[in-house]
């Protein structure tokens, strides 16, 4: 069916590598993200699969249609790739109301008079967009000018959903409710979608999985809570949410899974084992702030791991407080509920909240 | 949501679509509409016989008989100091106008602003008609200085004379491009100026003009190529004393005798051609490095208008002369012309009226068509180029096109092919190839030529439109499933419409004008105004000259008005 495959992507400039030799998989109905901060090649990887941006190399089909072979010199042009592609800016057509908008690709595809009308009604339903059917789009908001562009999209049925950040213009209340409408909307129409955004959190909340791009890389592709919890390397660790890094060495790997790293400081912590890191190797322990806990008193003996440090700022965040520590050597951001007055303070985090990363 | 199926869309040869085909012939019309006229002037320059006689060789004799005629320097020089002279006044008045009447609070600035404009719209062949029927040797403004001087003051038969004329008339091109640069200099610029101590005028001399500095590059290297290209005024007031200039030389050697010299003819042109194509090289050297003065950064711009104090009354006098001098005199002049037998200081005008200048043009077929052939070619042969550039622009900027670079290069080239050049070059073609000439004595012949010559105009006043046309709107198009003429036709024309009409404007205005192409070109049954206007004035009837001039202004300013009525009113399109 709609399966999207691609093998060994790239697009080169010269030196300039904006794509460098990614493959990915998506299932049938998958909903995937490619997130990214600006330059790390996500939007041209959506517009490679759209046919807008033409690769120097690689592989792209989708079911048993191949849309671009570098080797065998395949290029299907965009028209013909039958792409669904929702763009950052809507890209409507003023010229048109929102009725013709929707009609230009069943036009295209000479979809009869009624048909077509029954087609661009249902479509319009689909979004809550029928009764604005004769508007221009700028008689439109922001967020109603989004759906029409989903519905136009969806309207000839493509094989394929191309979202390019499409929620990015919207205001941020806006944003979180059409997140949820679009991830629902996605499931009912069962439509394999790809989903470009800078955006962690849209990223977090909406995708089966999440491809985490730099520099033309896919450096982790897994499921949002994977990518949360064990990401696979420091770039990932700091993108998504924010993480302190200790520095340290891996002492030796314990049979439950776990793994003891000696810091810096001399001091050794118990951690998650990352099958990728040798015993005796340099290593990065990615801690969040918000799996930090901070107390006043030493907290009794335990299993967690502790360390030591001064308050050296402190900004109130509304809902808590984020403070910097000095910590062995290194500052070390927290989030706490409260506040605390003396600047010694003592900062525990669990084992499983402490990943591996190699530097 | 379907019960019915969507029809898959028709898979077709990729390598031959539609877009490729479209593409390809427009290229490939754009290269032959260039190349019809040089390739045959380059030919001829190098052999040594008529182009249409069989069994040419090559030589370089032209070029050597060129360059020894002691004649030809007297060209050169004449044709580089003209053009120099010409640059001159038409720098500094348009410039002054540009700073004056956008960066300060002289009186009556909108007024002033859109006179400044009008030369443009004349044809340089009435305006120099109209100075020489005022203030030429026996103009009637010239008269009344000797009644009351005792002797005239100036004298238009010779080269300050004559850049005095051209450059009035081309000020406003040096207007419009310093315009839009002047508005867009940011006042912080300039107050960061004043804040150091700087008088007003000490600003607008150290910070603003040189801040102006590539439009000024850009339109007096325009200026020249213009004047250099200008056959009117050196035909008017330089071939009576024996001035001859590039244009009249070529008009003289090419027109004058029985059977013209066709290889120093080629060779001449061949010259001509290479000087302007050097500058126009030089223009794009001069302006690469025009970085350092971009002063448009985002789109908040605070603009200030300087303060000329008292002394705004006096400049504004002077703006009010220069007007009437330059524009009110000659047009009035002009006009009275044609509804007299006679202009005179010696005798009241009321007493010499006649409409004899009009019934004479309208009784004669052949003056008729003149004015029905010009309407004709102003109209649809407008409409046919603008449409033919509006897709070469498609295909230069939104498209996907191999050669779309280079086309835009060829596209451009025609900025390089003075009119006459382009009159000469295309006669030739209809000799040497059978399907030009059935072109000839057709009005289509001189709308081919028109075309050729206005595509850079057309490009221009097109291209920042369909820049401004977010790329994404195609983009999405085409991802919907429509190839890249149904894109074009539909959503990228459509919102293109307001700068299309803005180019058949310019279009019919310069194609109503435009006349030194047609000297070479026309035949009878394919007369236009700008012709029937010259043979008049070589047989010395300056009557029926005003009345065919008043003709053509008169439909020039109802087009402009029509024009704008209709910019006005769909300027949501």
């Amino acid at each position: 069916m709609s399966e999207l495959i691609i093998e060994n992507l790239a697009k080169h400039f010269g030196d300039v590598r904006a794509i460098d030799g990614i493959s990915l998989t998506v299932a049938d109905g998958e909903f995937l993200t490619l997130l990214g901060p600006s330059g790390c090649g996500k939007s041209t990887t959506l517009f490679a699969i759209a046919g807008l941006d033409t690769p120097t190399g690689g592989v792209i089909r989708v079911g048993n249609q191949t849309f671009f072979d570098g080797d065998r010199g395949i290029l299907v042009p965009p028209e013909k790739r039958n792409c669904g592609l929702v763009f950052q800016s809507y890209a409507l057509w003023p010229h048109m109301t929102v009725m013709d908008n929707l009609a230009f690709p069943l036009r295209i595809r000479k979809v009869g008079a009624a048909e077509r009308q029954r087609r661009i009604m249902s479509a319009l339903e689909l979004v809550e967009m029928d009764r604005y059917a004769k508007r221009y789009p700028h008689e439109l908001s922001g967020g109603q000018q989004q759906r029409v562009a989903l519905a136009r999209t969806l309207v000839f049925e493509p094989s394929l959903l191309l979202l390019d950040e499409p929620l990015s213009n919207l205001d941020a209340k806006l944003r979180i409710r059409a997140r949820n409408w679009l991830k629902e909307l996605q499931k009912r129409l069962n439509i394999t979608t790809i989903y470009v955004t800078h955006d962690q959190i849209e990223a977090l909340a909406m995708s089966d999985r999440i491809a985490v791009m730099n520099k033309g890389s896919v450096v982790q592709l897994a499921s949002p809570q994977e990518v949360y919890t064990r990401p696979s390397g420091a770039f990932v660790a700091d993108f998504i949410g924010s993480s302190n890094f200790l520095r340290g060495r891996m002492k030796h790997r314990n049979s439950d899974g776990g793994a003891e790293v000696i810091l810096e400081g001399g001091l050794q912590i118990r951690t998650i084992w990352a099958p990728e890191v040798q015993e005796g190797s340099d290593v990065l322990v990615a801690v969040r702030p918000e799996h930090i806990r901070l107390a006043a008193a030493r907290p009794a003996a335990n299993d967690t791991n502790l360390l030591t440090g001064r308050i050296t700022g402190r900004s109130y965040l509304g809902a808590r407080y984020q403070y910097a520590l000095e910590a062995g050597g290194t500052s070390i951001a927290a989030e706490t509920e409260d506040s605390l007055d003396r600047p010694e303070v003592y900062a525990t985090f669990e084992p499983e909240h402490a990943v591996v990363v190699l530097p | 949501m379907a019960s019915i199926p969507m029809p898959t869309l028709s898979g077709g040869d990729d390598r031959f679509s539609r877009a490729l085909i479209i593409q390809s012939l427009m290229s490939v019309a754009t290269v032959i509409l260039v190349a019809a006229p040089l390739a045959p002037i380059l030919w001829q320059s190098l052999v040594d016989r008529p182009l249409y006689e069989a069994g040419g060789l090559f030589t370089m004799d032209n070029y050597a008989r060129l360059f020894g005629d002691a004649g030809f320097y007297d060209v050169i020089w004449n044709s580089a100091l003209l053009a120099l002279s010409t640059t001159l006044v038409a720098g500094v008045l348009g410039v002054a106008f540009a700073i004056f009447l956008e960066r300060t609070n002289l009186p009556g600035r909108r007024i002033l602003r859109s006179l400044a404009l009008w030369p443009m719209y004349i044809s340089q062949l009435v305006i120099a008609f109209s100075w020489f029927m005022m203030y030429g040797p026996s103009g009637y403004v010239t008269l009344l200085s000797q009644q009351w001087f005792g002797s005239a003051l100036w004298n238009l038969y010779s080269i300050p004379g004559m850049a005095v004329v051209a450059g009035t008339g081309l000020a406003p091109l040096v207007y419009l491009f310093c315009a839009s640069s002047a508005k867009r200099i940011d006042a912080t610029l300039e107050d960061a100026g004043r804040m150091m101590g700087a008088g007003s005028l000490r600003v607008i001399w150290s910070i603003s003009i040189p801040l102006m500095r590539p439009a000024i590059i850009y339109s007096a290297l325009l200026t020249f190529i213009s004047s250099l290209e200008m056959l009117s005024v050196p035909l008017v007031f330089g071939r009576p004393v024996g001035l001859e200039f590039f244009t009249t030389y070529l008009y003289s050697q090419g027109l004058g005798g029985i059977t013209p010299d066709y290889g120093l003819l080629g060779a001449a042109a061949a010259v001509l051609l290479a000087i302007i194509s050097l500058l126009l090289v030089l223009q794009g050297l001069l302006l690469r490095k025009a970085g350092r003065f971009v002063t448009v950064k985002g789109k908040a711009q605070r603009q200030k208008l300087a303060d000329l104090g008292p002394a705004r009354w006096p400049l504004f006098a002077f703006f009010l002369v220069y007007n009437i001098a330059i524009l009110a005199i000659p047009l009035a002049g002009i006009a009275l012309r044609s509804v007299t037998t006679f202009l005179t200081p010696l005798m009241a005008p009321f007493d010499l009226l006649t409409t004899q200048n009009f019934t004479l043009i309208f009784a004669y077929p052949a003056y008729v068509r003149s004015i029905t052939n010009s309407l004709l070619i102003s109209a649809l042969g407008g409409a046919i180029a603008t449409a033919f550039v509006a897709l070469v622009t498609l295909v230069v900027h939104r498209s996907e096109f191999r050669w779309r670079r280079q086309l835009e290069y060829v596209a451009l080239y025609p900025r390089a092919i003075p009119g006459i050049v382009a009159g000469i070059g295309l006669f030739w073609a209809m000799l040497l190839l059978p399907v030009v000439n059935l072109l000839h004595g057709t009005i289509w012949i001189l709308v081919l030529a028109f075309t050729m010559r206005s595509i850079p105009t057309a490009f221009g006043a097109i291209s920042p439109a369909l820049l401004q046309i977010g790329q994404e709107l195609d983009k999405s198009a085409r991802s919907c499933g429509a190839d890249w003429w149904t894109t074009s036709r539909m959503i990228v024309l459509p919102l293109l419409k307001p700068a299309i009409f803005g180019a058949y404007v310019l279009l019919f205005l310069s194609f109503l004008k435009e006349y030194s192409s047609a000297v070479f070109l026309f035949s009878p049954g394919s007369e236009i105004i700008g012709t029937t206007m010259l043979s008049f004035w070589a047989n010395g009837d300056t009557g029926p000259v005003a009345a065919l001039s008043v003709i053509q202004l008169v439909i020039t300013a109802l087009f402009v008005f029509v024009a704008r009525l209709l910019l006005r009113s769909h300027q949501d399109v």
